[in-house]
């Protein structure tokens, strides 16, 4: 299928369209706010929250409007244009170009990278274009038992798949630059061996022949610098990660086709299930050093959106592709690793904030710098927006002379206040967020297989239901959370960016209420005071007192696996994956299942299992990487005078890392004189 | 080193007086590093190793004869692209990885060329290539101006002042 090359006219239509139904419905509202607020005159404080209000509104309006070209994508059944597609000739014709598939890694569980890996790798030989492909898992991890059995997983994977001279395994000591300095060292080396490079995230899993499409679009679009397909949550069992796979699998392709549809070339990178042409990423997408110091300034921590500026700004397009399907990855098992990863992405997407001026990029990308800011900035507006509308309310009490009964029929509730007006803007609100979310459910009830596969039509809206109000309790204390980031961002405190938590365990009572104690203490002060100030407005809040005094259960029952899985045997929040997972999906659970060697010591492991001494010191051999002279020769003091005092994690590393020191430590362990 | 050295192989040990005691254990030592752990085994190969050489052999020099023996026997069966400096390293893992051990120490006392087809083929399957050779390139730092507008007031201003772009790594 040949289409005409992507040019900035194309998106014209869709963009205006799409800005200008956001801006025109954020007017109306603004206006309508203003009327509500002006009732007896304007004050400043009140028009500092019409402000709030304002961008809070132009953002779910903006969503709202995506929601709905992605609906109408998904209904017309079309691709979008300025991509092309290829032929079934030409899809049925071999790879020419070679492409690298790499997954960055750092302290991760490796039964379930490798086991991600072999699965990917396995469903990539199954396409029979496995030729084009080498696959790399590139370690950035600290822990020294996190390398050697990553080293011990990586040299088994090859003795299962055979896979020797096409999986390969490298180790950075230094860690400079996270993930971006990973994959920027892994191109230094040897991204000019390939055409492309595809990241895999730690957690990333992506069926074989939507690798091989991918591939194949980016041979057929030369102008094509970054394809991204959305990866969709799977794989967990928490009845918290059982919402967000259920909640992404029914809103996830509406907000996917509704940005694809509107951006179309320009649209951003998530930082991994995506290919990138890398030639133009080596030469124009090395990452700068920010002035300043941290939060701010220093290395670019989440990469992702600037790596995708800067390849628009070399004039390669950047695409979402959600019609490739096969891309997955697991959601934290909780709210509580929800939150810690937020934590990291809000500073990373902060850190943009000073890059939304740069000169030479795509107004694009500005914008995705701009709503990769307001997706966690939203939070704290919400919340000013709120106390800033009960602060305006008691300074036109002690500015105008008004007793508290004249004060509170002001309020919601009250004589004086435009309750149906103020109704009729809530509905609205409300039908911003809930309209695209009814959309996909329309859409899913509208297939009959995927709809059954989905517990059902009644077990599906249901779900949608208990979903909505499992998520309209926690909204409140992610708006906490987030604005806490925020603040914390600001006053620049730093974030550690440490891996991921990925095990579905269960999240003891102690903790929930230690990381939750403020947000119940805050429903406790919200509810005191609308009682004392405004009971009328005791309604309205109730969802957001409710939410913060429930935290901590919410936290609790949502972490549990057991209360996923009873979800899951009557049908609640069923997604096709789980009922009839693709191949790659049950392939990667059963290596998973199947565990690896625990190494409880990796200097104790590498000196008495003859398997990791012997791989050990020929990945040192092969690729010998810098100690740490002072950390070494303490080692030594340490264990070649027989002295009881364990290494510190630096000192282990330190012999880890030099082969002579560990042939001596073996030769004495077996009582062997060298 | 392009050339392969077949060396003389002993399929049986004949009995001899010990070496020493420190040759013997340098030598068990290096072979237990090989995954052999049986006593049998151990001694045999470090007959194999000495052979009949003087008895009084340093630790050292018994040493550096057991790696030419068996670096001749890993060059051999794993072919001349793997000849060079690492190779009783690399050799020793894929033998390791393959298990080579569980068949004794007539193994490595075995001329390569009569062990199975298969076998040899695992060991050679077994080297590890932790990456492929590096095609050095630097991914240059793009320099980002973070503010064009105040770029321009700041040229004005201060010609020879210092630009607001991101700073070298």
């Amino acid at each position: 299928m040949n289409a005409e090359p992507y040019s900035p006219a194309m998106a014209r239509p869709r963009r205006i369209m799409v800005l200008g139904l956001a801006a025109l419905t954020t007017g109306f509202a603004c206006v309508e706010m203003h009327r509500l607020l002006g009732a007896r005159g304007t004050t400043v404080p009140e028009l500092f929250v019409l402000a709030l209000f304002t961008l809070c509104f132009a953002w779910i309006a903006l969503s709202f409007w995506g929601g709905v070209a992605g609906f109408i994508q998904l209904v017309s059944h079309s691709r979008v244009p300025g991509l092309r597609w290829p032929t079934e000739d030409e899809a049925a014709g071999p790879l020419t170009r070679r492409t690298a598939v790499v997954m960055p890694i750092h302290n991760e569980d490796p039964a379930s990278v490798f086991a991600h890996v072999q699965a990917t790798y396995e469903s990539v030989a199954a396409t029979g274009h496995l030729e084009s492909f080498d696959f790399y898992v590139l370690s950035d991890s600290t822990r020294a038992e996190a390398w050697v059995a990553e080293e011990l997983a990586w040299s088994e994977l090859c003795r299962r798949v055979n896979g020797q001279g096409r999986i390969f395994y490298r180790r950075r000591s230094d860690n400079t630059g996270k993930k971006a300095g990973n994959l920027a060292d892994f191109c230094e080396r040897w991204g000019r061996r390939y055409d492309f490079l595809l990241v895999l995230d730690a957690d990333s899993l992506m069926a074989g022949d939507s690798v091989v499409k991918m591939a194949r679009l980016m041979e057929l679009n030369p102008g094509a610098g970054i394809l991204q397909v959305p990866p969709q949550n799977v794989g967990r069992s928490t009845l918290f990660a059982r919402l967000q796979q259920f909640a992404g699998r029914i809103y996830g392709p509406i907000v996917a086709a509704g940005a694809a549809a509107w951006q179309l070339g320009d649209s951003n990178y998530w930082g991994h299930n995506a290919i990138l042409r890398m030639a133009p990423f080596i030469e124009h997408c090395g990452l700068p050093v920010l002035p300043g110091q941290q939060p701010f300034g220093g290395h670019i921590l989440s990469h992702d959106f600037v790596e995708a500026a800067l390849m628009r700004r070399a004039g390669f397009t950047v695409w979402l592709v959600p019609e490739l399907g096969g891309s997955y990855e697991q959601p934290p098992p909780d709210l509580l690793a929800y939150a810690q990863r937020d934590r990291r992405w809000c500073q990373g997407n902060l850190q943009h904030l000073g890059l939304v001026m740069a000169g030479g990029l795509h107004p694009m990308s500005r914008m995705h710098f701009t709503m990769g800011v307001m997706s966690y900035v939203a939070s704290p507006l919400w919340l000013i927006f709120l106390v800033s509308g009960l602060f305006a309310a008691l300074h036109e009490w002690f500015f105008s002379p008004a007793t508290l009964v004249d004060f509170q029929s002001t309020l919601p509730g009250g004589a004086a206040f435009d309750t149906a007006g103020a109704l009729r803007l809530m509905a609205a609100s409300l039908a911003m967020l809930w309209i695209p979310r009814l959309l996909g459910l329309g859409l899913v009830l509208a297939d009959r297989d995927e709809a059954a596969q989905m517990g059902g039509r009644f077990k599906l809206v249901l779900s949608v239901a208990l979903e909505g109000v499992v998520s309209t309790l926690m909204a409140p204390v992610m708006m906490l959370f987030q604005s806490h980031f925020v603040f914390g961002t600001l006053l620049g405190y730093r974030v550690t960016w440490s891996s991921q938590q990925r095990e579905d365990t269960d999240l003891p009572w102690s903790e929930a209420f230690r990381r939750h104690k403020w947000h119940m203490a805050m429903g406790v002060v919200l509810a005191a005071l609308t009682v004392a100030v405004a009971p009328g407005m005791l309604a309205w809040l109730s969802p957001v007192i409710l939410g913060l005094w429930l935290a901590p259960a919410i936290s609790v029952f949502t972490a549990r696996a057991s209360l996923g899985l009873w979800a899951q045997r009557r049908g609640l929040f069923l997604i096709p994956e789980e009922v009839a997972p693709p191949t790659v999906l049950v392939r990667a659970q059963e290596l998973s299942e199947e565990g690896l060697e625990p190494v409880d010591d990796a200097l104790d492991h590498v000196l008495m299992d003859p398997r990791a001494h012997a791989l050990h010191l020929a990945l040192l051999e092969a690729h010998p990487m810098a100690g740490v002279p002072g950390a070494l020769a303490s080692a030594r003091r340490k264990l070649l005078a027989g002295a009881v005092e364990p290494l510190s994690p630096q000192e282990k590393s330190a012999v880890l890392l030099d082969a002579r020191t560990l042939s001596e430590l073996r030769g004495r362990r077996l009582g062997v004189r060298a | 080193m392009d050339s392969v050295t077949t060396h003389p192989f002993l399929s049986f040990a004949p009995e001899m007086p010990q070496a020493r005691a420190d040759t013997r254990e340098a030598l068990e030592g290096f072979f237990l590093d090989f995954g052999f752990t049986g006593r049998g085994d151990l001694e045999r190969l470090a007959n194999w190793v000495l052979g009949t050489r003087e008895l009084s052999l340093s630790p050292e020099a018994a040493l550096a004869l057991a790696r030419w023996r068996v670096e001749g026997w890993l060059a051999e069966v794993l072919g001349p692209s793997h000849v060079g400096p690492s190779l009783l390293v690399k050799g020793r893992a894929a033998f390791v990885l393959v298990g080579g051990a569980r068949w004794s120490a007539d193994v490595l006392m075995r001329e390569p060329r009569t062990l199975p087809e298969a076998w040899r083929r695992a060991v050679c399957e077994s080297v590890p290539v932790a990456a492929p050779a590096e095609v050095p390139c630097q991914m240059r730092e793009q320099v980002l101006v973070l503010n064009p507008f105040m770029e321009l007031v700041r040229r004005w201003l201060r010609p020879a002042g210092r630009a607001d772009v991101s700073p070298s790594r």
